[in-house]
């Protein structure tokens, strides 16, 4: 099979959601010398990416969106150990989660997907998180976002309590803070001072890359 | 007979089984086979099919469905199942009325079935959409009491107190729970009908303890008011959840159970939401032994209800229950353009023609998407109660035509829908009376639906 060939075949199990063709297909890949690096951007990523299209459009469902993710995280996991550290690139750390009180996760679920999907590297720390845990998870792992989802009108203060605890705290600057989730809006996270805003899970991961590399570069 | 005691045993003792595999593996895949299974098809040219035999099948197969499923209970980690006769024997066991409201406001909500004359049950108002201040709150549900047709409220949620923003779990949130409550009857009393019940107590009540301090009868609820209990998507409860109808059912009140199937999400498309929104109101009627069921299904990228999949999902669900059972079942839609705009307009007639004709009752739902404090007025519910009105006793083909024609007028626009205007900018201030532009759009729609057909005349 030619590398062409290989990474075609990556990419198509990603997208059928294959986890046991996918690690299959990264082990011939590995036996055949293909750099782990190219089997990841060239197929993992881009069976990834076409997946998150294939969503927008809802030509599939969220079903099929994380049963991708499970089989592009198969795939990471057999080919990111023959990495050296410093030629992982990753588009960014993400620490994401549901804010306080807010016990709602299928939209952060999408999120954690499509950025995952799309090479970054994320943290999702569940629902209920408290704002103490958001930024030490932050700093552990040296995040670049925090992502905080609300579901509720009730429960959106949850993410101003955040951006002010980072403010109060001298941290602010260390992060990029991006919300999102039903009753957000562009109005609301300028508001409360937020650095990105996205309506929907794909949108977010544009902004998320944008504002990535504006803080790099 | 299952008793809510039952419930909690089978929440500690049933199947356990980890979130994620209840989701792909049980969920999403048994789901996948049953539409298969059933050969169940959603039809753009049917959004409001007249097939008897595909309301049935889409029964009997959520009915299966559920068998298998069940609910998952995040506490403990456990499925929660019911085998064929105690569900059967729940549906049985369903109040078939219940009588809401004191004095001359007081009405009966009863069952319906396709094509019914009855007139729905008209649940009116925020259907607990956010608003910034208690002026707007007060303003508001005076004004929602003065529509006519409304025999029940449903209130806005209250974001702050004193200025403070709500936070749930908070003293914030207790104090926002009692005067949601406190207002909501002052404001209907205000409005001259102080009989006539809230159904969505207590909007602002995020968590059982707020839900429990907001009960006291010395804030104003009354047992002919209506109790709502949120499930989770898809399918699942925790312990606040189960504590709240708990709470409830010890003081006897008519407890709802609501649920917001989400098409696109586990549910995948149009069938398989369907078939979930009918197993919730099984899910309901055992898991939270409600009396009441309120269905939202909702797109899970435009956060809105009035897409062509979801109005027939709107209308196939209506027509499985209604057909199927005795339960006392409403529509609560979510519109993606906001207030005093012809499409808001629009996409309420097309969703509550279909879901009214289809069998079920209405409650006014989420204006532009429901995500902008402020956001509402009182001419959207006054407008949706009219056509729900009028659309009682429309025949199902007849009303497939209206609900393809009024689609066709605003499918192109649902990504990027006008937002329209806040209350303060829709509404005199003091007396809450829309603004002469308001009014000019609601009589030009009403005018566009009588020409289509619709029997507005009558409201």
């Amino acid at each position: 099979m030619s590398e062409e060939e290989l990474l075609n075949k990556l990419s198509e199990a990603v997208v059928a959601c294959d986890r046991d063709s996918v690690v299959k297909v990264a082990h011939e890949a590995i036996e055949k010398g293909l750099d782990p690096v190219k089997a990841i951007e060239k197929g993992l990523s881009k069976g990834a990416m076409i997946v998150g299209e294939k969503f927008d459009r809802l030509e599939i469902f969220l079903t099929d969106l994380m049963m991708a993710a499970e089989a592009m995280q198969a795939g990471l996991d057999t080919l990111l150990p023959l990495i050296s550290e410093e030629k992982v690139l990753k588009k960014g750390i993400v620490v994401s989660g549901t804010v306080k009180g807010d016990i709602h996760d299928i939209g952060k679920n999408i999120l954690v997907a499509l950025f995952s999907a799309n090479g970054f590297d994320v943290h999702d720390l569940g629902v209920d998180v408290s704002t103490s845990k958001f930024i030490e998870e932050a700093e552990k792992v040296g995040a670049d976002i925090i992502a905080l989802s609300a579901l509720m009108s009730s429960t959106i203060g949850g993410q101003k309590d955040v951006i002010d605890y980072l403010r109060e705290t001298g941290k602010r600057e260390k992060f990029i803070v991006m919300v999102g989730g039903g009753p957000t809006t562009l109005e609301w996270a300028e508001e409360i001072g937020a650095d990105g805003y996205a309506e929907t899970a794909t949108e977010a991961v544009k902004v998320a890359a944008g504002l990535v590399e504006k803080k790099r570069s | 007979m299952v008793v809510f005691l039952d419930v909690i045993e089978k929440s500690l003792t049933g199947k356990p089984c980890s979130e994620r595999d209840f989701d792909l593996r049980i969920f999403s895949t048994k789901l996948r086979q049953i539409v298969k299974e059933y050969d169940i098809r959603y039809d753009p040219e049917n959004l409001v099919p007249s097939d008897n035999t595909l309301a049935d099948d889409i029964f009997k197969a959520a009915f299966d469905f559920y068998c298998e499923v069940g609910t998952y209970c995040k506490d403990t980690e456990r499925i929660i199942r019911f085998d064929e006769s105690e569900i059967k024997e729940g549906l049985r066991n369903a109040p078939s009325t219940i009588v809401f409201g004191e004095g001359v406001d007081s009405g009966t909500m009863i069952p319906r079935k396709p094509e019914d004359k009855t007139p729905p049950w008209r649940f009116v108002g925020a259907g607990g959409v956010a608003v910034s201040s208690e002026d707007v709150f007060m303003g508001l549900v005076e004004n929602y009491a003065k529509i006519p047709l409304a025999n029940s409220i449903t209130t806005p949620t209250l974001t702050r107190v004193d200025g403070m923003r709500i936070r749930p779990y908070s003293p914030l949130e207790i104090l926002g729970a009692i005067r949601t409550v406190a207002l909501g009857r002052e404001a209907i009393r205000r409005a001259g009908r102080p009989g006539l019940p809230i159904l969505n107590s207590i909007a602002t009540a995020d968590s059982a303890i707020a839900l429990v301090a907001g009960l006291h009868p010395q804030y104003g609820l009354r047992p002919t008011d209506g109790y709502m209990v949120a499930t989770l998507a898809e399918l699942k409860t925790n312990f606040d959840l189960l504590n709240r109808v708990c709470a409830l059912k010890s003081l006897g009140l008519p407890t709802a159970a609501i649920f917001g199937p989400i098409f696109g999400g586990y549910c995948g498309g149009p069938e398989g939401t369907a078939i979930v929104t009918v197993a919730y109101h099984l899910m309901g009627a055992l898991v939270y032994q409600a009396g009441w069921f309120l269905a939202f299904p909702i797109h899970i990228k435009h956060i809105a209800s009035s897409m062509p999949e979801l109005l027939w999902v709107s209308s196939v669900y209506a027509q499985a229950i209604s057909r199927n059972t005795d339960l006392l079942a409403l529509y609560y839609d979510y519109t993606a353009a906001g207030p005093c705009t012809e499409m808001c307009l629009y996409e309420m007639a097309a969703q509550y023609t279909a879901a009214v004709t289809s069998g079920v009752s209405m409650e006014t739902g989420g204006i532009a998407k429901g995500r902008r404090e402020d956001y509402l007025t009182p001419i959207e519910p006054r407008f949706a109660a009219e056509v729900a009105y009028a659309a009682a006793g429309m025949k199902r083909e007849g009303a497939n035509e209206i609900v393809k024609d009024l689609a066709a007028k605003y499918v192109d626009k649902i990504a990027d829908p006008p937002i329209g205007m806040k209350y303060q900018e829709c509404c005199d201030f003091k007396t809450g009376k829309p603004s002469r532009k308001c009014l000019n759009i609601y009589d030009s729609v009403k005018k566009e639906l009588k020409d289509m057909g619709v029997d507005l005349n009558r409201t």
